[in-house]
Order: structure tokens, then C-alpha cells, then sequence
């Protein structure tokens, strides 16, 4: 396989953080706060579309429609009673709760939700492009024949659908311009006149959609359990970070860096060190912020 | 409304304008707390895995008041009778200790393994248990976490006073090795396969002298043997070169490296080699590297779970050639899920077919429970059999008396027992015994171990069925005497 299969690879795998990244750094931004129980909200919207798929023997998409309400309804729920009561107390207060919230829904889930793994059920298809010319050079092959399956390109779509809608809501609607006014100065945006409760509550909304999404996606792809998201937070952090915290084209890029290093490494590293393409991806990271302690999309923000 | 000041989609603060809101915590701190917080939750220290207790029934019905399991919180070691017969007033109850894989992601074996030996205890029992005692289990939750499982087997031996373990997994016991040997208590395991335990473990030969004894016992063959028997069957059937995905916790690298061993030293090459970590969303970086080479099969080494993904996108990429399963995913989901491009993979088992397992089977499937038997079900039996054999032999319950016992009671030489009935009644008349388990005759080695068969199932319609036997006589011969 070439370089170009790893790179698609890595592109589905950074899809999948990408989509999360940018409802966690839309908390972050917007909310003030480090959500570490975001996990879970993936965890619940695969709970959610699995059980969707189940019960409702229809088309997949309803599952996945399913699964971003149900992310939407949890996310304001849980915000609404464990977060905004105590949204004065400032962010490590609030980042020490979402850490407890965080084992009590894991813990839950897997109470309630039994031990055995659940898969929801998909037909695959694979495309193959088997007559792309080889462009070698030295030991790596730049182009070779590749293959995609309906599962990538699922995943990538709504990957970039995900894009454009919050691209187009962060920029076109009075409730996006309002986020961006709120995350660049919150006291301003009060007195401007922009009830900053409402807008803090469509963003858990919008990162509650998200994380069902990316929740449902993973589930697809592996299972559903009470795991499906915590396994994934410290990539979807690190995309975050690496993007630069508050930014969701930073989060973007950070996504698609981080899976395209844990791809390509795991191609190129020697065969002993193959289990080490996270490692590589968080090295990445600390590099990156080493050079730009912003990372890549931000600028450092200062405390007033 | 807002202005196009905004000059970016960076939605807090990126614009590099001091903010006059004093609750922001600028990047230094985020980054200082994220990384703590991230350090703390790959420590372990903010894992959902440890913490969780769990009683005698859980997952294995009524394993509670009725045949002995107890549920017992632990509250002082008044569940156990310290065992001493002198005097002739025996112990009313003796409990054993069962620390188990209740969640985590190995939880879907313990429900055979809990049924099994909730069967034996009430097996035991009903023959007047040992001596003339009760016996009782109390199981724990470790989620196969080490640190759970120090603090589990501290709280079953230091709190609850049992004189005997009935479980822990090589994940648990080898990082704990010494910790364990501290206690000077006999751990009789159905779960661990690893190399580690080849020398480790047993009473070296010299049961009355515990000053060279190592207080673990394996009553399943360790992979030495079964991955053994799985590569003399793939040399067997012209499957000469070989590649190998495996994950990076010790009981997958254990199999990979016991299969190894025995396949390159008889001509067998590894084409390429890829490790990967668990609970990856998708393997199909590491699987293109893998099939770049030129191989006859591959050997899988993974969780079920990690499994069943990588397995899933080597069928989407259609890779095709011959799997090789390492053991514990000769499970039916991993054919529901994967598909029927599965079928014809195989994987070596530690055979099922002790020369008492009828005596198992009928007592197990008499249990409330549907739980399906796999390969640590059977020697979860004979771990209970052969410990309360121990204690009838010993006439007291206590760790050294049991530790010195569980040898004699287990290896050639005396009557040959099947059941704890007769084994009670063979040790009352005062003759030597030799139990014969249900899924090994359980001849202990010096070093604690079992040797048997090896059984090849392979995956089709119906599930995994055996198709092959690997005795356990064409096994011996690459397992050299006193390196297991």
C-alpha cells in the first residue's frame, strides 16, 4: 500500500476526532470550561442510535438523526444540572465536576447497560482503484492502489458537513455571531444585549449534536459500550489543544494531524514500535506546542 | 448585531485582545490542568475499572446462600473458620476467595468460569464438603485491573481470612508477582496462560518444604502448551510463513510469543509483525502494513472487542488468506459480527476433555445460568475440586496446609478420584489420591502447571466447532521436561 491509502486512513480516523474536537473546543471557548465528561456524551449518542437502529427497523440515517438529538437533549440536560448551577465558580471547579460526572455516567451506563458490547449492524462496500499508477520514491510508494469503503466515506462527508453547518452558523446566523462575541469578550456581549444563558445553552446543544454524531459514527465502525468515547477523549483533547483551544478550524486541523500521524505511523515505524503510533501522535502535540504554545490556529489567550 | 471584528472562527479570545473577564484561564493553566487531568485519567487513578464490588451471584445466578457462594462484604474474617480440626471441632464453613473479571473487557468469560465453580461448590457440598464444612466463595470484582486486583486479593486474605485464591488472570498476577508471594497463600487460577508461570508457580516437587514454594497453581494449560499445539497444527497443514497482529497487554504478546517460539524453532517464518494498541476505531493502517508481505496465514492476538474491528476491516479491505485466532475469540460473536468471511479461521483451545468431564458437564448444566462453557470453565472446576481436595487432605484449612497438600491430592501415585465425593471418601479410608479433573487429569507440575490436549475449532455456519485434537502426548515433545 501506498502513502495515499495511509492518508486515507488517517483522513477517516481524523473525521472522526474532528467532529468531536469541535463541539469539546466550542465548550471550551464559549462555556469556559474543560469538559472532560465529553466523553460520555459520545458514549450516550451511540447508546442512543444503537438502540434507534434497533427499535426502529428504518434506514440508518434515523439512527444517526436519532443519536444527535439524543446527544442535543443530554448535553443540555447535564449542563443544565450539574454546570450552570455553578457557572460563577469558574472553570477548575467546573472541569473537577466533569471529571466526576464523568465516572458516574461511565459507571452508570455500564450498570445499566450491560457488560457484553453492542454492535449496530451495516452492509459495507468497498470501492477499489487498483489502477493507480505506483510513484515510488525510495522505499515509499506516493500513489499505489487504494480502496475506500462506504464506511470512510460516510464518515468523511458528514465530517464535512459538520464543517460547513458550524461553519455557516458560526458566520451567518445572529446565534453563531453571538458564540463568537460571547468567546471573545462574554461582558461585552451581555451589555451589547445578547442573552448570554441562551447562547450558552445552544452551545451545549451544538457540542451535545456533535458528540452523538461522532459518538454514533464510532459505534458503526467498532461498538457501542461504555467506553465507545472515553477510549477516544485524549485525542479529541489533543485535537483540541493542538488545533489551539477555541477554535474549531484549529480543531479541525489538529484532528486531521493527529490521525493522519497515528496512519502513517503505525505504516513507517519499525515493526517493534508499531504499537506506539499514539505515542507518536502526542509527540507531535508537545512539538507542536513547543514551537507554537498557541497551536496551530490559535493565538495564546491571556487572562485578563 | 456583531461586528465583523471577529475575525476568525476562533471563538474565544483568539484574537489576541486582552479580556477584561477575570474567571478565563488563559492556555498555560488550560494546558497545565488538561494535562493533569489527562495524566491522572491514564493513570488509572479516575478509571471506571477498580472500586466495584460485586457478590457470590453476580453473573452466575443463584450462586449465593444456596450452594456456598457468598456475597459477603468483607467485614472481618468471621466467614471463615481458620479450619484447625484438632480437637475434633471442625470449621462450619470454610470460604475461598474468587477475585473475578465481572466487567472489563474480558467480562464475557466470567459467567462460565462463575457458573463453574458455583457447580463445584455446590458439588462439594453435597458430598458433605470439606471437612464436614461448608464451603463458600466470595467473588470480587477486579475488572482484570492489577491495581484492582491488589486491592482485591488484599481484602479477600487480610479481611475475609480466606486460605485460598480461585482466581486472577496473568495480567493481574505477573505485575503483581511479589506482592502475591508476600502473602504466603495458595492461588489455584483457571485463567492464566502466560509464559511467565512456566517456571513460576508450585511447590517444586517438595510438598512439605514451602521454603522453595511459589503460591500460585494453574489448573488450565498455559500457552506454552495450547499455543504449541496451534502452531504443530499449522506447520501440519503447510502454513509456513506467517503474519502476526497482536496487541501490547501481556496475555496477547504471551500467545504470540508462545506460538512463535514453538513455530520458528520447527521451520515456521514471520513474515511481519505488527502490534497494536486496544481499542483502536479502526486497524486498517496496521493491517495494511501487515498484508504488504507475503504470508501464508495471520495470526490474531487481541481482545474480543479490538478484535472484531480489526477482523472487520480486513474484510472490508478483503485481504483474504487464513486466519489464526488466538484463543479467546473462538466466540460466536466474533462470527456474528465479521461475517462469513471468517469461516475456515481456527484457533487452538486448551482441550475441554479431562477424564472427568462428563462428571462437569452434568453438574454444570444443572446449574441455573446458560453461560457457555469455554476454555476456562472446565479447569475453573477442577480449581475448586482439587483445592477442597486440598483442605480434606490437609484436615485443616489453612494456606500452608492447603499449599502443601494441593501437590498429593493432584499427581500420579494414588487412587485415581473424579469427583469429590470420591475423594473425600478415598482420603477418610486413608488411601493417597490422584484427582482426575474435568478439563486436564491435573497432574501438577513441579512448577504448578497442567499439561493437555490442544482442541482446533473452526469458525462456520454453526459456529466454532472442533475439528481436531492435538494431543497432548505430540505436544510434550517441543515442551521440554522442567521448563513448564
Amino acid at each position: 500500500m501506498g502513502l495515499l491509502q495511509e492518508a486515507i486512513f488517517g483522513v477517516v480516523t481524523g473525521s472522526y476526532i474532528a467532529i468531536a474536537a469541535i463541539g469539546f473546543t466550542l465548550i471550551y471557548g464559549i462555556v469556559n470550561m474543560i469538559n472532560f465528561a465529553y466523553g460520555e456524551y459520545l458514549t450516550l449518542g451511540a447508546f442512543v442510535g444503537f438502540f434507534a437502529a434497533s427499535a426502529v427497523p428504518g434506514p440508518l440515517p434515523v439512527a444517526v438523526v436519532a443519536a444527535m438529538i439524543g446527544g442535543g437533549v443530554v448535553s443540555i440536560a447535564l449542563a443544565r444540572g450539574f454546570f450552570t448551577p455553578i457557572n460563577h465558580t469558574g472553570p477548575v471547579p467546573m472541569l473537577l465536576t466533569s471529571i466526576g460526572l464523568g465516572i458516574a455516567i461511565r459507571n452508570a451506563i455500564r450498570l445499566f447497560g450491560g457488560r457484553s458490547a453492542r454492535y449496530i449492524e451495516t452492509e459495507t462496500a468497498t470501492f477499489r482503484f487498483d489502477a493507480v499508477p505506483d510513484v515510488p520514491i525510495g522505499s515509499v510508494d506516493l500513489l499505489g492502489g487504494f480502496f475506500v469503503t462506504s464506511e470512510h466515506l460516510t464518515v468523511f462527508g458528514s465530517a464535512v458537513a459538520v464543517f460547513l453547518a458550524v461553519h455557516l452558523l458560526l458566520t451567518r446566523t445572529d446565534v453563531g455571531i453571538a458564540m463568537r462575541a460571547m468567546g471573545d469578550d462574554e461582558s461585552l456581549a451581555r451589555v451589547r444585549g445578547i442573552d448570554t444563558q441562551l447562547i450558552r445553552d445552544s452551545v451545549w446543544v451544538l457540542a451535545g449534536v456533535l458528540a452523538g454524531l461522532a459518538g454514533v459514527l464510532m459505534a458503526i465502525q467498532t461498538n457501542v459500550s461504555s467506553t465507545t468515547g472515553y477510549s477516544h477523549i485524549l485525542q479529541i483533547l489533543s485535537a483540541a489543544i493542538l488545533g489551539g483551544a477555541g477554535s474549531p478550524y484549529g480543531a479541525i486541523v489538529g484532528a486531521y494531524v493527529i490521525g493522519l500521524a497515528l496512519a502513517i505511523s503505525t505504516a513507517f515505524l519499525p515493526s517493534s514500535m508499531t504499537g506506539l503510533s499514539s505515542a507518536v501522535a502526542f509527540a507531535i502535540l508537545i512539538a507542536v506546542l513547543l514551537v507554537k504554545p498557541s497551536g496551530i490556529a490559535g493565538t495564546e489567550v491571556r487572562e485578563a | 448585531m456583531v461586528g465583523p471584528s471577529f475575525n476568525s472562527w476562533c471563538v474565544r479570545g483568539c484574537i489576541g485582545m486582552p479580556s477584561n473577564t477575570n474567571e478565563r484561564v488563559n492556555r498555560r493553566a488550560f494546558l497545565t490542568v488538561a494535562g493533569s487531568g489527562g495524566i491522572v485519567g491514564l493513570s488509572g487513578c479516575v478509571s471506571f475499572g477498580g472500586g466495584e464490588e460485586s457478590g457470590g451471584d453476580d453473573g452466575s445466578g443463584d450462586g449465593s446462600s444456596g450452594d456456598g457462594s457468598s456475597d459477603d462484604d468483607g467485614s472481618g474474617d468471621d466467614s471463615t473458620d481458620d479450619g484447625s480440626s484438632d480437637g475434633g471441632g471442625g470449621p462450619d464453613t470454610i470460604a475461598l476467595g474468587q477475585p473475578a473479571s465481572l466487567s472489563g473487557q474480558w467480562d464475557f468469560l466470567q459467567p462460565g468460569v462463575s457458573q463453574a465453580t458455583d457447580a463445584a461448590v455446590a458439588h462439594i457440598n453435597e458430598a458433605g464438603g470439606p471437612l464436614d464444612a461448608e464451603l463458600e466463595v466470595i467473588r470480587r470484582d477486579t475488572a482484570v485491573d492489577p491495581q484492582e486486583a491488589r486491592t482485591v486479593t488484599t481484602q479477600l486474605i487480610e479481611n475475609d481470612g480466606v486460605p485460598a485464591i480461585l482466581g486472577l488472570y496473568s495480567s493481574e498476577i505477573n505485575p503483581l508477582w511479589d506482592f502475591l508471594q508476600d502473602f504466603e497463600v495458595p492461588i489455584v487460577t483457571p485463567w492464566p496462560g502466560s509464559t511467565f508461570l512456566d517456571t513460576r508457580g508450585g511447590d517444586k516437587a517438595t510438598p512439605e518444604d514451602l521454603s522453595d514454594d511459589e503460591w500460585v497453581w494453574r489448573t488450565v494449560v498455559g500457552d506454552t502448551v495450547h499455543t504449541s499445539g496451534s502452531a504443530v497444527y499449522a506447520l501440519e497443514n503447510d502454513l509456513d510463513t506467517l503474519g502476526v497482529l497482536n496487541g501490547t497487554t501481556e496475555g496477547e504478546r504471551s500467545y504470540v510469543e508462545g506460538f512463535l517460539s514453538v513455530y520458528e524453532d520447527n521451520g515456521g517464518t514471520v513474515a511481519e509483525r505488527v502490534e497494536v494498541e486496544i481499542g483502536n476505531s479502526s486497524y486498517q493502517s496496521a493491517l495494511s502494513r501487515l498484508f504488504d508481505a507475503d504470508f501464508d496465514a495471520f495470526l490474531v492476538s487481541l481482545p474480543q472487542e479490538s478484535a472484531i474491528t480489526a477482523l472487520n476491516d480486513w474484510s472490508d479491505a478483503g485481504y483474504g488468506r487464513q486466519p489464526i485466532l488466538s484463543d479467546p475469540l473462538a466466540q460466536q460473536a466474533v462470527i456474528d459480527q465479521v461475517g462469513s468471511d471468517i469461516h475456515g479461521a481456527w484457533a487452538g483451545s486448551p482441550g475441554q476433555s479431562g477424564p472427568s468431564y462428563d462428571t462437569f458437564e452434568e453438574a454444570y448444566s444443572g446449574r441455573d445460568g446458560d453461560a457457555e462453557i469455554n476454555a476456562w470453565t472446565p479447569p475453573a472446576w477442577d480449581a475448586t475440586i482439587v483445592t477442597a481436595l486440598a483442605i480434606q487432605r490437609a484436615g485443616e484449612a489453612t494456606p500452608e496446609a492447603i499449599q502443601r497438600n494441593l501437590g498429593p491430592v493432584s499427581r500420579d501415585g494414588g487412587t485415581e478420584v473424579h469427583t469429590f465425593a470420591e475423594g473425600k471418601e478415598a482420603l477418610e479410608n486413608g488411601e493417597e489420591i490422584s484427582y482426575q479433573g474435568s478439563a486436564t487429569p491435573v497432574n501438577f507440575t513441579q512448577h504448578g502447571n497442567v499439561f493437555g490436549s490442544v482442541t482446533i475449532s473452526t469458525a462456520g455456519e454453526n459456529g466454532f466447532e472442533a475439528t481436531s485434537e492435538v494431543p497432548a502426548e505430540d505436544i510434550r515433545e517441543y515442551v521440554a521436561e522442567g521448563e513448564y
